[in-house]
């Protein structure tokens, strides 16, 4: 015989205000197998738990009820205390009287109050059918992946195998380094990107504990938290990294100039090439988009010269297996493209750059030596006009959301226009000036003094061509008038946005992406760093725009997750799945089709006792499903069955009330 | 429609090419000019097999048997058949290398009366879709489009509470004798989920109630998959009309999934059991 215990919670006045507790409490006492039950004003709170903890003992009983909030909220402390009073933790039925009841009936005490008591009933009747569940343990396979080679690849690479975890990074490009690489110098302290991002990328190449596959793509993911399997697609370089010393007498030789995508476009490259000297690894591929000797046949150059003979025309792309625990997202941001500023003269102009074409120029290592020069002309600009929010903030023509940094790089480039080019005035439209972060806003401050920049509120309406200048009309909208300024160069504070690859990669991980194409966080407060898929977390702007301060913490925050999930041999899961009866299964594979997580598979069991005689009947891979019960709808034998769910506890249920 | 002489012929080859065990035919009934199914397990008995507009039972049903599970098994198939077959071949019930399947390009079966089947009159899948050898010509049989059931659209006439009336009154004669389930080749369950001791949800009493209960479940579990051969009708000792239910979950199953028939496809598991893009989602709130 069944003993159940109620605990009906007032939840402060958020169930009590609306929901009679005295009354439901008299109610489900008349229900025969309830041999106790009480109210408390918040059941989850300690004296709350020890009355639970103390009727188990006194009063025997065999399954308890709390009708309090969502068991989202607190179903883990209920059981806790279940667990602590020495009973098996899933024989604990939450009935949800706050959201399901008080909150959407504070109209009709009477109404919620009988759907609270009905909410209880089925409570106490499924809980009657409850059985007693164990955790199950999962290996775990203690290597983490990380996709994406930026600062935040970089970062969580470094963290998690400093905690020695072996981590397999996984770069699109022939080097590692993201956009950091790209920049000059770094808000809000002016040091130099690439001095504090180089030793970090030696750091990756040289650690035991970091297998990096550089110009690689992930091509599929497979399994499940702790156990998932991946595939790899090492696009063929032609260049055995094995032997090649990185020499560079390939790249100085070869005949095929291509624009550089590191300088945005304002050199040219090689068809053999390392993005930037300080690459890492420090080896070129070669571009078969663009080589003479793979497109035609006819050249061979590089392998002429290279006498180490590492040259091979004939590399294929290889695909390469790894087994892995955990994947962390590090996939980085796209630059937006102004081209939906027609009015602005974008693509007519030349002297119109981005602020990443800005960036590049005035980098020591960039096209140009360090000094910015027009684009039509070659000739240092002395008059620049800065225009932010291109693209953001924009519902119309481009991304409702902020980017964060551009605020904060525009004034590091009024800066480093005022340190290359002497006697130069920079002017800035902008809609706000967005400095959050420490340190921020005292360098906006300083630069503004330091510089003399010219800060105009407001949009630029048209840019148009006076001679060899660009007019830039727009309005000022503390003086209230139209203001025009004649500019020598114009740079566009273009947005970030979402790598465009980002929802095929969200599909491959089986993780969701919002509307811009970021991928999504599973609580945008709490839990920003996992997505909704066990074992899968987010680092850097492919969650959403971010800076470098930021993004090292979020990369650090995966690697703490990361180390946290692999800190046990086993990872320990619910105990909620499905589980088949050979019995009654048809063999139809109707769920095999239905599973969204692949856990089920075929498997041949004798046809009767002892027989030799095989028929083929499903089978649940314990450790990947996920309980969602897509099966259990499916199946017409009614031969799978959800632990915690099972036909009888939702009979029962449907038969209370 | 009489291939007798050639079902003989294919059967005689076979079982001398040593490429079936039994072959599921037609024999006549011995006592009027109506016909059973037979299965035949060697040449001697060849000359039992008939074919004619009489051949009314599917015998796709009686691959769930153990005479012909794990055997190599010679098989004849009208339209709605080979439909069934489909299904049992997508649901992995059977393995079309163990079958050899005569496929017949049907003109329609008539009843006891000598009248044609309404099933026939209405079929618009009279050719069999899987075969390894088809008699008759195809393309033959009169080409219809797909229309509601008569009697379904007779009934979606009438007003809900006579509607009512009429299914209290058919449905009282249930005996609960399960003839139609097992005379249907998809409901092959090893344990029918109405019999399951755990499934308090269903009872065996011989109530109306009781009996509609069962019989809607298993009109659902057959939604999307029933081909509407009437085996279940033309076993069921009450006469009850049970195509109404199946019909009706056809019809709208048909307006609703992209014209979707049960078993025409190879590999189509059916409207339920598969996801598309264009499925309705108007029904949800």
């Amino acid at each position: 015989m069944a003993r159940v215990g109620v605990f009906v919670c007032f939840c402060g006045a958020n169930i009590a205000d609306y929901v009679d507790v005295p009354q439901v409490v008299e109610e489900v006492k008349r229900i025969k197998e309830v041999k106790f039950a009480t109210e408390y004003k918040y059941m989850c709170s300690d004296p709350g738990q020890g009355m639970i903890r103390d009727a188990i003992v006194q009063y025997k009983l065999t399954s308890i009820v709390v009708a309090a909030c969502s068991p989202r909220m607190h179903e883990k402390t209920f059981r806790k205390a279940l667990s602590d009073a020495g009973m098996n933790p899933y024989l604990l039925e939450v009935a949800n009287i706050r959201e399901h009841s008080s909150w959407v009936h504070q109209k009709n005490k009477k109404a919620a109050t009988d759907k609270a008591m009905d909410l209880c009933r089925m409570a106490v009747a499924k809980s009657i059918a409850n059985e007693q569940l164990h955790e199950i343990s999962v290996p775990v396979t203690k290597r983490a992946l990380v996709i994406g080679g930026g600062i935040a690849g970089i970062q969580a690479a470094l963290d998690i195998a400093d905690a020695r975890i072996p981590v397999v990074l996984v770069e699109r490009s022939p080097s590692i380094g993201g956009k950091m690489a790209q920049l000059d110098e770094t808000f809000p302290t002016l040091d130099c990107a690439q001095c504090i991002l180089t030793p970090k990328m030696v750091d990756v190449a040289s650690h035991p504990y970091i297998e990096l596959i550089p110009y690689s793509e992930v091509i599929e993911l497979q399994g499940f938290v702790g156990n998932y399997k991946v595939k790899i697609r090492k696009k063929a370089s032609y260049v055995n990294f094995k032997t090649c010393t990185g020499c560079g007498a390939c790249w100085q030789k070869c005949p095929v100039k291509v624009p550089n995508e590191y300088n945005m476009g304002i050199d040219k490259r090689k068809a053999i090439y390392t993005p930037f000297p300080q690459a890492v690894p420090n080896k070129p591929v070669i571009d078969a988009e663009h080589c003479t000797m793979l497109l035609k046949g006819k050249c061979g150059i590089c392998a002429k010269v290279c006498d180490k003979g590492s040259i091979d025309y004939t590399m294929q792309d290889e695909i390469i297996e790894r087994e892995i625990g955990a994947v962390v997202v590090a996939t980085g941001y796209d630059m937006w493209d102004p081209k939906p500023y027609e009015e602005y003269g974008v693509g007519r102009f030349k002297d119109i750059i981005t602020s990443l074409e800005f960036e590049r120029m005035v980098s020591a290592n960039g096209p140009t030596n360090g000094l910015p020069l027009r684009p039509s002309d070659g000739k240092v600009p002395k008059n620049v006009v800065f225009i932010k929010c291109v693209g953001s903030r924009d519902e119309a023509k481009g991304i409702e959301y902020c980017s964060k940094i551009c605020c904060m790089y525009t004034t590091k480039h009024t800066i480093l226009l005022h340190h290359k080019v002497h006697g130069s005035h920079a002017y800035v439209f902008y809609m706000d000036i967005r400095a959050a972060g420490k340190g921020y806003e005292e360098f906006v401050k300083k630069a503004q003094v330091d510089t003399g920049t010219t800060y105009l509120r407001g949009r630029v309406s048209k840019i148009y061509k006076k001679g060899d200048k660009l007019m830039v009309r727009g309005e000022d909208a503390q003086i209230g008038q139209v203001v025009e300024v004649e500019a020598d160069l114009v740079v566009l504070a273009t947005a970030v946005s979402a790598p465009k690859d980002n929802p095929d990669l969200a599909r491959l991980l089986g993780i969701s992406y919002d509307k811009y194409g970021y991928l999504s966080e599973a609580h945008p407060k709490l839990r920003p760093v996992e997505t909704a898929k066990a074992g899968i977390f987010l680092a850097g702007c492919t969650q959403a725009p971010k800076d470098i301060p930021e993004t090292v913490s979020q990369a650090s925050a995966c690697a703490a997750k990361v180390c946290g999930l692999f800190a046990g041999d086993t990872m320990k899961k619910d105990p909620m799945i499905s589980t088949i009866n050979n019995e009654y299964c048809s063999g139809c594979q109707n769920c095999l089709n239905v599973c969204p997580y692949g856990a089920i598979v075929t498997d041949d069991v004798p046809v009767g006792h002892g027989s030799k005689d095989l028929r083929t009947v499903a089978k649940i891979n314990e450790g990947v499903c996920q309980g969602c019960g897509s099966c259990v709808a499916i199946c017409r034998s009614m031969a799978i069955n959800l632990a915690g769910f099972t036909d009888p506890q939702i009979i029962n249920e449907i038969v209370s009330i | 429609m009489n291939y007798t002489n050639q079902i003989q012929e294919i059967a005689a080859k076979l079982f001398a090419e040593g490429k079936i065990d039994v072959f599921v035919g037609y024999r006549m009934n011995g006592f009027d000019d109506n016909q059973v199914p037979v299965l035949i397990t060697g040449p001697q008995d060849v000359s039992k097999l008939v074919f004619t507009d009489k051949s009314v039972f599917n015998l796709v049903n009686y691959l769930k048997t153990d005479h012909t599970r794990k055997k190599r098994v010679g098989l004849v198939v009208k339209g709605c058949d080979s439909r069934a077959l489909n299904l049992m071949l997508t649901e992995k019930q059977v393995k079309r290398e163990n079958l050899y399947v005569v496929g017949i390009c049907c003109e329609g079966v008539v009843d006891d009366a000598g009248q044609k089947m309404q099933n026939c009159l209405e079929c618009i899948v009279p050719e069999a879709v899987v075969y390894d050898e088809l008699l008759g010509t195809a393309g033959k049989a009169e080409t219809r489009a797909y229309k509601v059931n008569v009697d379904i659209a007779a009934l979606a006439e009438k007003p809900l509470t006579e509607r009512a009336a009429y299914f209290e009154e058919v449905f009282e004669n249930c005996i609960r004798c399960n003839a139609c389930r097992h005379s249907c080749p998809l409901c092959y369950c090893a344990k029918c989920c109405i019999d399951q001791e755990t499934a308090a949800l269903y009872n065996g009493a011989n109530t109306t109630s009781a009996a509609f209960h069962a019989l809607m479940t298993w009109s659902l579990h057959l939604a999307g998959r029933c081909v509407d051969c009437r085996n279940c009708e033309k076993a069921c000792p009450s006469h009850l009309p049970l195509h109404l239910l199946h019909k009706q979950n056809e019809s709208v199953i048909y307006e609703n999934f992209q014209e979707h028939l049960a078993g025409v496809i190879p590999d189509d598991r059916g409207a339920f059991y598969k996801y598309s893009l264009k499925d309705p989602d108007d029904f949800i709130m």
